[in-house]
């Protein structure tokens, strides 16, 4: 394809793509001083490489993007070059509209037919793998290429495809960061890098599903792995983190103990009290009792 | 009907299993925890979750394995790994994470008493090789590089300790994992004054010294509820991992030795006199008054082998480590034995028995143009059980060994069993059951019971299951390479403490 670029407002072809800001195709053929400076992205941007070879700086980190390497930047991460130079190549990029939750959850409107939960589960692991450069991924090269073929065709049921096909990139991408997380020789590596994410986030609503996807297994598989790495389901394995930090937590009396139970993932304190007393054989009020002592 | 439980807390998991009182398993289940390494030589873990975790699967077990058969459990009997070491406070509550046997921190502290006019009084009364592992130079650091902590602190206890604790309120150590230390006099059978003293510390800052076939107290009445356990339900202070896996690998008074390979390893031998080593290489760990385990722990093993599968093996076609490592032994046998004069020192972390060199690293040596991967895979191996040998070689010069009982899932693989026989040049025994911590724990209940007059009776009760003989030929070769690996092992020491303070 051309060079073109498409603007929201300004181009046709995206009057009915709301969400869509910018999209295109540059070659360019001389270094360009002060043509690529560090901007807060708003949304979502997807750069990937046609040709050539750029630096690009994703939220503060350095990287060399080569011909298929796509890199995605997030809501409120900056991305441009460090020295704010566009180097020779060409490549291609899809600006979309997006919103940021607290908690690293992205928004999408209504045009995604994504799932409330799958967006969850993209947002969570696009963020804790963040900044996101996937190397050698011509998949998303491909998907790129149809959404803008389809955007100038407007050929029956394009309106679908691009929307379709802008999911489709965030899922290629998500499962493709799980894929290059871990390549299946080293579960007990990829154990502790769960291990660790759970503990950065317990009071999430952790699923089985986000936490497959988070180690790039399907989650028959995963099941199968994290029983017989730990002896327990990868929910109950969840539950022994969570009752050994609400302990720390009980014997420490100065914390209410809802808040432990919210701040340890358990969705009430009743949930939390009868998981407790199953494992433990006391309530936590009951736990906390026979270990504080009055001074 | 009886049955007797054992829980081994091991270096990542807990394992606990249940046997009827003719040591035949009803169940067994395990639960992993994890291990925190914030900092280069940290290695940490969460007590709660050792201890959740040990409650979890104990509870599991019994519910799924041992209630619904209406056994009724006599004894509950510990084990754990050596040498952890975690300061509570007068409560007894934890004072953050516990230093595993792997955490060292306190290399300074090692090198002051090794260097130091105390060295040789404290090994002849310990019986300890002095080593950054030992709790008593862990608490030597605490009292100097976290002073807020070493002055809180009520008690320094084990994993073990404080997982008992928990359960019973009391606060005990059994002499053979107080010996793991390097604080009890084993001649004395007390806590060292001058290792105390070393390490900063009065006796009450320690937990109350028992031999192994102590009761640690009644479980408490909501642990009996939640079990659903009586309260006669004996729970036994049991030992280390280390003198249990030698207990149920059956040698007892005699002249053989066990080797045991996980992913770390350790040859030790059995018998009722200290082997006084004048370079203070071996341990000495009391297990009753006249029986001690001796030997010495090598941190290679099954984890080199297994760091050499990751970094080396195809993974093209299989699909997980198992299956690798498993296609790496098929082609290690296409090798013959020396691997082409291919030598491996497999000191990739450092090494304790023989050389006990935290500093040491690995090493292929002798690499010539006809070399290929697969003698790369052999020499590995090779290596790995090298270090076994020169380990046996240092307990020969104190005890005669004429034959081996091989355990761990490392040296039972029987590639690796026949080698072993070749290098020793006697024959290897591998007994019937793998989990030979837990046999041995449930040894050590089952006497405490009444059932086996002793400790050597009991021992007695383990079969072999099969013997593999040693090949002269193979042997001589073996010995041949070996003369080299042992005296590159002695001479790079300095070259090891220079590439090492460059990584």
């Amino acid at each position: 394809m051309n060079q073109f670029v498409l603007t929201q407002g300004s181009s046709d072809e995206l009057r009915l793509f709301p969400h869509i800001i910018e999209s295109g195709i540059v070659k360019n053929s001389s270094v360009n001083l002060n043509a690529f400076p560090k901007i807060a992205v708003s949304g979502v941007k997807f750069f990937y490489v046609l040709d050539g070879k750029f630096q690009v700086n994703i939220h503060r980190a350095a990287f060399t993007l080569y011909p298929g390497d796509i890199a995605l930047v997030l809501p409120g991460q900056e991305f441009g070059s460090s020295n704010e130079v566009l180097e020779i190549g060409s490549f291609t990029w899809l600006h979309i509209e997006a919103g940021r939750q607290e908690k690293d959850e992205i928004i999408l409107d209504k045009w995604s037919s994504l799932s409330g939960n799958e967006i969850i589960a993209i947002s969570k692991i696009l963020f804790l793998s963040s900044p996101v450069v996937i190397t050698k991924f011509n998949e998303a090269g491909k998907i790129l290429k149809c959404i803008q073929q389809e955007l100038f065709s407007q050929e029956i049921g394009f309106y679908a495809r691009v929307n379709y096909q802008i999911d489709e990139l965030f899922i290629q991408i998500t499962r493709g960061l799980a894929r290059q997380n871990n390549p299946g020789r080293d579960f007990a590596k990829t154990f502790i890098k769960l291990e660790e994410a759970l503990r950065v986030d317990l009071s999430h609503q952790w699923t089985v599903d986000a936490m497959a996807a988070l180690v790039g297994l399907g989650n028959t598989l995963f099941n199968e792995k994290v029983k017989s790495y730990t002896g327990f389901s990868p929910l109950n394995y969840l539950i022994n983190i969570r009752i050994s930090e609400a302990i720390k937590l009980l014997k420490n009396k100065n914390i209410p103990i809802t808040e432990i139970a919210l701040d340890t993932g358990f969705y009430s304190s009743q949930h939390f009290s009868t998981t407790f007393k199953k494992l433990t054989g006391f309530t936590p009020g009951e736990f906390r009792k026979n270990n504080s002592y009055t001074e | 009907m009886k049955c007797i439980i054992t829980i081994e807390l091991g270096t990542n998991a807990v394992r606990i299993f249940a046997f009827d009182l003719n040591g035949i398993t009803i169940g067994s289940m395990k639960g992993y925890y994890p291990t925190f390494h914030s900092q280069p030589d940290y290695s940490e873990q969460d007590p709660e979750q050792v201890f959740i975790t040990m409650l979890y699967v104990l509870k599991n077990l019994l519910n799924e394995k041992v209630h619904p058969k209406k056994y009724k459990v006599a004894s509950v009997c510990f084990s754990s790994s050596m040498h952890s070491t975690l300061a509570v406070d007068k409560h007894g509550i934890p004072l953050g994470n516990a230093f595993t046997w792997a955490d060292n921190r306190a290399k300074k502290e090692a090198i002051e008493i090794k260097e130091s006019s105390l060295a040789d009084a404290m090994y002849n009364s310990t019986g300890t090789p002095l080593h950054p592992m030992s709790p008593m130079l862990k608490i030597a650091w605490m009292k100097k590089n976290d002073k807020q902590k070493f002055q809180q602190t009520g008690k320094f206890l084990s994993i073990k300790s404080y997982v008992v604790h928990q359960l019973t309120g009391e606060y005990m150590i059994d002499y053979s994992l107080a010996c793991a230390s390097g604080m009890l006099n084993i001649r004395k059978i007390a806590w060292e004054p001058e290792a105390l003293n070393f390490a900063g510390i009065t006796s009450d800052k320690l937990p109350q010294l028992v031999p192994v076939f102590a009761t640690a107290g009644t479980l408490k009445k909501a642990y009996q509820n939640s079990f659903g356990l009586s309260a006669d339900t004996k729970i036994l202070i049991g030992s280390s991992d280390g003198c249990m896996a030698t207990l149920g690998a059956g040698i007892w008074n005699s002249d053989m030795a066990t080797i045991t390979i996980e992913d770390s390893s350790a040859v030790r031998v059995v018998g009722n006199k200290i082997l006084h080593d004048e370079k203070k290489r071996i341990f000495n760990y009391l297990l009753t008054e006249d029986c001690f385990v001796s030997g010495g722990p090598s941190n290679s093993g099954g984890g080199t082998f297994e760091w050499f599968a990751k970094q080396f093996g195809d993974f093209t076609t299989a699909y997980d480590i198992e299956t690798c490592m498993n296609s790496l032994l098929q082609e290690a046998t296409k090798i013959s034995t020396g691997s082409g004069g291919l030598l491996f020192l497999p000191y990739l972390l450092g090494e304790r028995a023989p050389i006990w060199n935290p500093d040491a690293r690995g090493m292929y040596f002798g690499i010539n143009i006809k070399h290929e991967r697969q003698h790369f895979i052999r020499a590995t191996i090779e290596g790995i059980l090298y270090e076994m040998y020169s380990i046996g070689k240092m307990l020969s010069e104190h005890k005669n060994i004429s034959a081996l009982s091989a355990n761990g899932s490392f040296a039972s693989i029987p590639f690796c069993t026949q080698i072993l026989a070749d290098m020793f040049n006697i024959p290897v025994h591998v007994t019937s059951n793998a989990n030979s911590v837990s046999i041995g724990a449930f040894l050590l209940a089952a006497t405490e019971m009444g059932i086996f007059k002793s400790l050597d009776e009991a021992a007695g009760q383990i079969e072999i299951a099969q013997s593999y003989s040693p090949a002269e030929n193979d042997h001589k070769t073996y010995m041949k390479y070996f003369e080299i690996f042992e005296s590159l092992s002695n001479k790079l020491g300095d070259e090891f403490a220079r590439i090492t303070e460059l990584q």
